[in-house]
């Protein structure tokens, strides 16, 4: 079962992703796009004609979704929690180095700031896996499966969590990495047709990655899961349409002040 | 053809150019994309970026500072793309034909898909527009895919690609329907 997930993982996010779309639509009153409307989305991608910079450029962006989607799948099957944070962020420096391997400014300005991202949430993500270990004496993924609910005591770190949650999905207010009315996408800019697909998969497998986190925090109990992950999801929607951007230095402060101090406060309090 | 191509014509995603409009269109276009009139339902994106566009939206009539930045835009879409442009300035020059720095419709530089007519036009035709150059774009799409013989034949490149094709074959379609 397990496995079948961690295989179908784009397809799955792509399905979370049109659905998201509906439901966002429907916080705004508006019909929305259909459900399979991501399948649609690649259907014309890979219609259009290929263009691309060069090939290291193309290369690392396959690279960033092959390793999310280890990295999720590592997740699903059970995995040890700080290897998936840094399998994740590995994926991440590609994309990085995608970035400020053309010439294009804004790409620069959107892998400059991808990395100031990861500088404010990675500690935030390590600390949240550190808190597990203390709660439940084990990193793995399997293991804090098994045990029961820790949102009791780890609910700082969830809402640490929470500040990082729209970092990773780009929502605003924290979707200055990508701020497609500013920067036209950041490090995509110069992505097009079937390689742009490539980085639309790896933003749904980015979703599972996302709410797997959440769950976690549900432990053993899969009705706490539910709630969680759809609780968690209409509340960043919600934020997300009815909030503005903020700057990147903002971001940078209220998530590294913010989540970090959250986090550290709770792992005090736990290790009490 | 292959296996998706029923699909593969519903994720008509947007670039739009303000080609030195008086922002009357402008704002009509980000009306059809807001709730009320909601582009979103028929997989339209706002993209913003040429690189990842299908359709662009011109509005205005071409002042010489937006020519080259125009063309550049045109250039960067990739095949296939369609052309719509917004207004009446962008078909004739609308209130500012004939003006010392402005160029009379954008057609002068790329060739035109789709004319919306109005000043400004409504949102209503602009949602028209585009789906009608959703129809034209499968059309390019399959204009492009037809197999032609480069050197000796009939067809050469410019004429499979041309939009006077698109066009007889759509009057043909338009004949045969009734």
């Amino acid at each position: 079962m397990s496995i079948l997930l961690a295989l179908l993982a784009p397809v799955l996010g792509a399905l979370v992703y049109g659905f998201e779309r509906i439901v966002r639509a429907r916080m705004q009153r508006r019909k929305g796009p259909p459900l399979l409307q991501p399948f649609y989305d690649m259907a014309k991608l890979l219609d259009k004609r290929l263009v691309m910079v060069h090939a290291l450029h193309v290369s690392l962006g396959v690279v960033h979704f092959i390793l999310l989607w280890v990295a999720v799948a590592m997740l699903f099957l059970g995995g040890h929690l700080l290897l998936i944070l840094f399998v994740h962020l590995f994926a991440l420096l590609a994309l990085v180095m995608a970035g400020y391997s053309v010439r294009s400014p804004y790409s620069h300005v959107g892998a400059n700031r991808e990395l100031l991202a990861l500088l404010a949430y990675e500690p935030v993500l390590i600390l949240v896996a550190t808190g597990f270990y203390l709660t439940t004496g084990s990193f793995y993924v399997e293991e804090i499966l098994t045990q029961s609910p820790k949102l009791g005591p780890l609910w700082m770190c969830f809402l640490a969590l929470l500040l990082v949650i729209p970092i990773k999905l780009k929502k605003s207010p924290f979707d200055a990495l990508e701020a497609h009315q500013e920067i036209v996408g950041g490090v995509e800019i110069e992505y097009s047709g079937a390689f742009y697909e490539v980085l639309y998969m790896a933003k749904m497998v980015e979703y599972l990655f996302v709410y797997g986190l959440v769950w976690l925090f549900a432990g053993d109990s899969w009705l706490l899961g539910l709630v969680l992950v759809s609780l968690v999801f209409l509340l960043v929607n919600a934020v997300d349409n009815a909030t503005a951007r903020v700057r990147i230095d903002h971001l940078l402060r209220i998530v590294a002040l913010g989540g970090l101090g959250l986090a550290t406060l709770n792992l005090i309090g736990v290790s009490l | 053809m292959s296996l998706w191509s029923k699909w593969r014509k519903r994720a008509p995603w947007i670039l739009h150019y303000n080609a030195g409009s008086c922002n009357g269109c402008d704002i009509e276009i980000l009306a059809a994309l807001s709730p009320r009139y909601d582009l979103e339902r028929f997989g339209v994106l706002n993209s913003g970026n040429p690189k990842q566009s299908d359709i662009f939206l011109v509005t205005g009539p071409v002042t010489y500072r937006s020519r080259e930045r125009l063309i550049e835009l045109y250039m960067q879409i990739p095949e296939p793309k369609v052309v719509v442009a917004v207004g009446a300035c962008t078909a004739t020059g609308g209130v500012f034909r004939g003006m010392y720095n402005v160029e009379d419709g954008i057609d002068r530089y790329i060739p035109v898909d789709v004319y919306v007519p109005g000043c400004a036009a409504g949102p209503q035709l602009i949602i028209d527009g585009v789906m009608e150059a959703v129809a034209i774009w499968e059309q390019k799409t399959q204009a492009l895919e037809e197999p032609f013989r480069l050197f000796g034949g009939m067809g050469t490149i410019g004429e499979a690609l041309s939009r006077r094709n698109t066009l007889e074959v759509k009057d043909e379609q338009n004949h045969r329907e009734p």
